[in-house]
């Protein structure tokens, strides 16, 4: 049995919308696990079951191997970083890092001995006496953090806890906080919207839509191989084709106009479609066929490093990234190759949830 | 969020202490007997006729409308402009001034209205009426200043700076563009100032006189004379408007704007 | 603002002020500084005399305990209405706004009919034979106390749900998870980030308690005066004109040494950090 794991949790509020359903997740110990996905999705309400915060309509919540689902929060020794950091603003840094120490009647000596060595592992040892309203966004970040793992927790619950700070930062604490769980290795669930930053610290990542885990793996598995539309269009697939199975030969699939693409997996029989990346698109060879369609180009935008063009092709309209040394103009008519180890057939999503997968932020 | 069945329990307790006696003063003024009796033996609308009846109640009512429209008018005439020049001035004795505006606050009501007795009416012989709007301004003036100052500091300076950029003069753009936006703020220093002049006694205790009486005054005194249902009677008809401004404000300011 | 534009806004107010309130209070108020042997000794008087000081004594004593019992009553109820979701929360609010609308001799006479000697708790006590004749809970001390608290309980519930409403969810549960309990987390949490509105709550009920004119003259009667129906009958019924202006300065004075003793405590105990 998995260090931390959460068996069938529903939870509903107001007895109709339910929240989470039959959610499962298994945790190992020492790993850091993300919970990534949409707002609304149910990241944080999974979190917040296993804070204790809520308690579910049904469904175990354990600990190695210990049920806690009924244990109150004050009594799950987890260390939790809110979104909102949550210091008390009429407690010092010193104070709002001895505050659980002090919960626990610890003798005064070992307290100090405990903050003092958590203020110096996260570089706040200057700033103990300051109060939160004198901190800048970083600097309450990590007395947030301080204080979560100074009482010594078995898990650490981080609700997105970059959030509130700017793009700069949020790189460099990210890093901090991953040396820090590491070094401490201590197990931790970290909820974000953020894919990047996911993707960047996560042991593992748990992708959920609408009270579900639609995939749960490795952050490299899901960035090459997602498993569902949803999760496709939320880690960066934005070009969807149209493809039907080739009779009799296994890995080939064709467009409607009858160019074939050979594809790196098989697939079974639920409704798929084929997707990949702009950035994996490229330019056709001459006496190229394999993999192939050809488009119409529309509209160009100007990326950067490259430009972006929609493509106009029989297998559906195509976003391609492509280099700036030469410029196509609108209605210049391309050839596309479709490497077959990035074109990935992804489970087919109802219609009309479909939108709600370009939450990608 | 979970809640505490003892918190609850608590919290009941305290509603129904502050609810159940004016709920009892409800019910004895439907009482058919002589006395006030609780609970009543027979159900009548009599003690309503006898508020309508007694002269006392509609003359000092209609004293009591007056002066606390006067007050709360008055009050907002001289009181908005003040606010706002609090509000905006970058002068040094800023905060000091604002408690010279909020200092009526500070001398309790009986004091007020026995000083402007002995000075108004004993000394410079004032007219009653005119010294109890005086006194009743005291009442009026610390709401308008906290209540639409607070509505000033809230609207963006810059609201005002593009009025004048869009060549629209100070004086204009006050009324064109600050006083439209402090609109609620002003309905909700009228509402609580005049509801707390209109229910003032301290003030008007000293500041009586022949045909100038204000009605809690009238109200007071009758109680103390005689003790029977047409005292719970008016007490209904007061709540029953107090739900109605309630609702009223409700539904326009949000509730809480009576939070004072 | 052009200072002449700021002024002339403030001036009519100022000037208000100044002849209705200012001028007044220094008419009256400043004989009493000179009257009798030697300068203050009317107040000197004041203080020396039992009937005066036991009358003093009562008013400070009623306030105290009024702050406190609304203090006691108010805060729990103020956290309970502040965690309660939005629309709860609005009709709890309205239902503590309206006593606080009704009027104050409503409101006492209340409890003339709750407390007299004819009223409903004496009528209970005798129904199951508590006691053999009514007991006097009317013009006593207590009614006066009842009365306060029942007058400005709304007053302390409302301000400090004005500040508890806006300590975040957050708090709460980040004390838990440190392994407080609820009581304790309260305790160590959310009473020290709501003492501003408590404090200012504090304020309110004491200063209005220490002043306030209908209460204790509905509900004290002759018996139990307190400084504010001190004055009027010095005034009204002994012509005692200048014994008033005393009675009306102590007032005063006490007013202030109640408004800035309760703010310095505020100071000390809220130390946020905001001024270093």
């Amino acid at each position: 049995m998995a260090f931390m794991t959460l068996d069938q949790i529903d939870v509903s509020y107001d007895k109709k919308k339910q929240i989470l359903k039959g959610l499962d997740l298994a945790v190992e110990k020492g790993e850091l696990v993300s919970l990534l996905g949409p707002s609304g999705c149910g990241k944080t309400t999974t979190l917040r079951v296993v804070a204790g915060f809520i308690e579910p309509q049904s469904g175990t919540f354990t600990l190695e191997g210990e049920d806690l689902t009924k244990v109150p929060v004050h009594k799950r020794n987890f260390g939790i970083v809110f979104q909102s950091y949550a210091l008390f603003p009429h407690l010092s840094v010193y104070d709002n890092v001895a505050f659980g120490l002090r919960t626990r009647k610890m003798a005064k000596d070992v307290i100090d001995q405990k903050v003092k060595a958590i203020l110096e592992v996260c570089g706040l040892a200057e700033l103990a006496e300051r109060f939160p309203k004198e901190m800048s966004g970083g600097q309450r970040q990590r007395v947030a953090l301080a204080r979560a793992l100074v009482i010594e927790p078995k898990l650490l619950l981080l609700d997105e806890p970059l959030s509130n700070l700017d793009a700069k930062l949020r790189i460099s604490m990210r890093v901090e906080i991953k040396r820090l769980q590491k070094k401490l290795g201590i197990t931790t669930l970290f909820v974000t919207h953020d894919q990047e930053e996911c993707f960047s610290i996560s042991d593992k990542v748990a992708i959920m839509d609408q009270g579900v885990i639609e995939q749960y793996d490795t952050p490299e598995s899901i960035y090459k191989r997602p498993a569902t539309e949803f999760v496709a269009r939320f880690i960066g697939f934005e070009n969807f084709l149209d493809l039907r199975p080739s009779r009799g030969a296994e890995h080939i699939f064709k467009a409607p106009d009858g160019s074939s693409f050979c594809v790196d997996m098989d697939w079974g029989g639920e409704p798929f479609v084929g997707t990949i990346r702009p950035d994996d698109i490229r330019l056709a060879g001459r006496g190229q066929k394999d993999n192939v369609i050809s488009g119409v180009v529309g509209v160009r935008t100007f990326l950067g490093k490259s430009y972006q063009y929609e493509v106009e092709t029989a297998a559906g309209a195509l976003k391609v990234n492509m280099d700036t040394e030469h410029v196509f103009q609108e209605g210049d008519t391309v050839r596309l190759y479709l490497p077959e180890d990035k074109l990935v057939l992804v489970q087919k999503q109802e219609q009309q949830l479909k939108t709600q997968g370009s939450g990608l932020s | 969020m979970k809640k505490n069945k003892w918190l609850t329990a608590y919290a009941v307790v305290v509603f129904a202490f502050l609810m159940i006696p004016l709920a009892i003063i409800t019910v004895t003024a439907f009482g058919g007997g002589s006395a006030i009796t609780f609970p009543i033996d027979s159900v009548s609308l009599k003690w309503f006729a006898n508020v309508f009846t007694t002269k006392s109640f509609r003359s000092s009512f209609l004293t009591s409308l007056e002066i606390a429209l006067l007050a709360t008018l008055i009050a907002l005439l001289v009181g908005v402009p003040a606010a706002y020049a609090l509000a905006r001035s970058g002068m040094k004795g800023k905060q000091l001034l604002r408690s010279v505006f909020l200092s009526p606050t500070i001398v309790p009501g009986i004091v007020v209205g026995f000083i402007l007795y002995q000075f108004l009416i004993l000394t410079f012989r004032i007219p009653v009426f005119a010294s109890l709007l005086a006194g009743h301004f005291m009442v009026t003036l610390p709401y308008v200043i906290r209540v639409v100052g607070s509505a000033m500091e809230q609207l963006d300076v810059s609201v005002e700076e593009a009025a004048w950029s869009l060549g629209c003069p100070k004086g204009k753009a006050f009324f064109k563009v600050v006083l439209p936006n402090v609109t609620s703020g002003i309905s909700s220093a009228f509402m609580l100032a005049f509801i707390n002049s209109f229910n003032n006694i301290p003030v008007s205790m000293f500041l009586t006189g022949p045909g100038v009486s204000t009605f809690p005054a009238t109200l007071m005194n009758y109680i103390e004379y005689s003790y029977d249902p047409t005292v719970s009677a008016v007490s209904v008809l007061l709540m029953a408007a107090t739900v109605v401004i309630m609702v009223i404000v409700d539904k326009t300011l949000g509730v809480a704007s009576l939070a004072g | 603002m052009k200072k002449s534009v700021t002024w002339m806004m403030l001036a009519p107010g100022l000037l208000i002020l100044l002849i209705c309130l200012a001028l007044p209070l220094c008419r009256v108020l400043f004989p009493t500084f000179v009257t009798g042997d030697y300068p203050f000794s009317a107040y000197i008087r004041f203080f020396q005399d039992e009937y005066y000081l036991k009358i003093f004594m009562r008013t400070v004593k009623i306030a105290v305990i009024t702050t406190a019992v609304c203090m006691l009553g108010g805060i729990p109820t103020a956290y309970f209405i502040s965690r309660c979701d939005k629309r709860i929360r609005g009709l709890l609010l309205a239902a503590s706004i309206f006593p606080m609308m009704t009027n104050s001799v409503i409101r006492s006479f209340a409890w003339i009919n709750i407390l007299g000697s004819s009223g409903i708790i004496n009528k209970l006590f005798l129904a199951i034979g508590l006691v053999s004749k009514p007991k006097k809970l009317l013009y006593t001390d207590l009614a006066i106390v009842i009365g306060s608290v029942y007058l400005f309980l709304p007053l302390m519930i409302v301000t400090v749900t004005g500040v508890m409403e806006n300590i975040d969810d957050d708090m709460m549960e980040a004390a838990q998870s440190l392994g407080a309990s609820r009581l304790s987390a309260f305790m160590k949490v959310i009473f020290p980030m709501s003492l501003p509105g408590i404090i200012v709550g504090g304020i309110l009920v004491f200063t209005g308690t220490l002043t306030a004119y209908t209460t204790p003259q509905l509900l004290g009667g002759n018996s139990n005066m307190v400084l504010a129906t001190l004055i009027y009958q010095r005034a009204m019924s002994m012509g005692d004109w200048s014994g008033a202006s005393v009675v009306a300065l102590i007032m005063i004075v006490v007013t202030l040494i109640v408004i800035k003793g309760f703010n310095a405590l505020a100071a000390r105990l809220d130390r946020r950090g905001e001024a270093r």
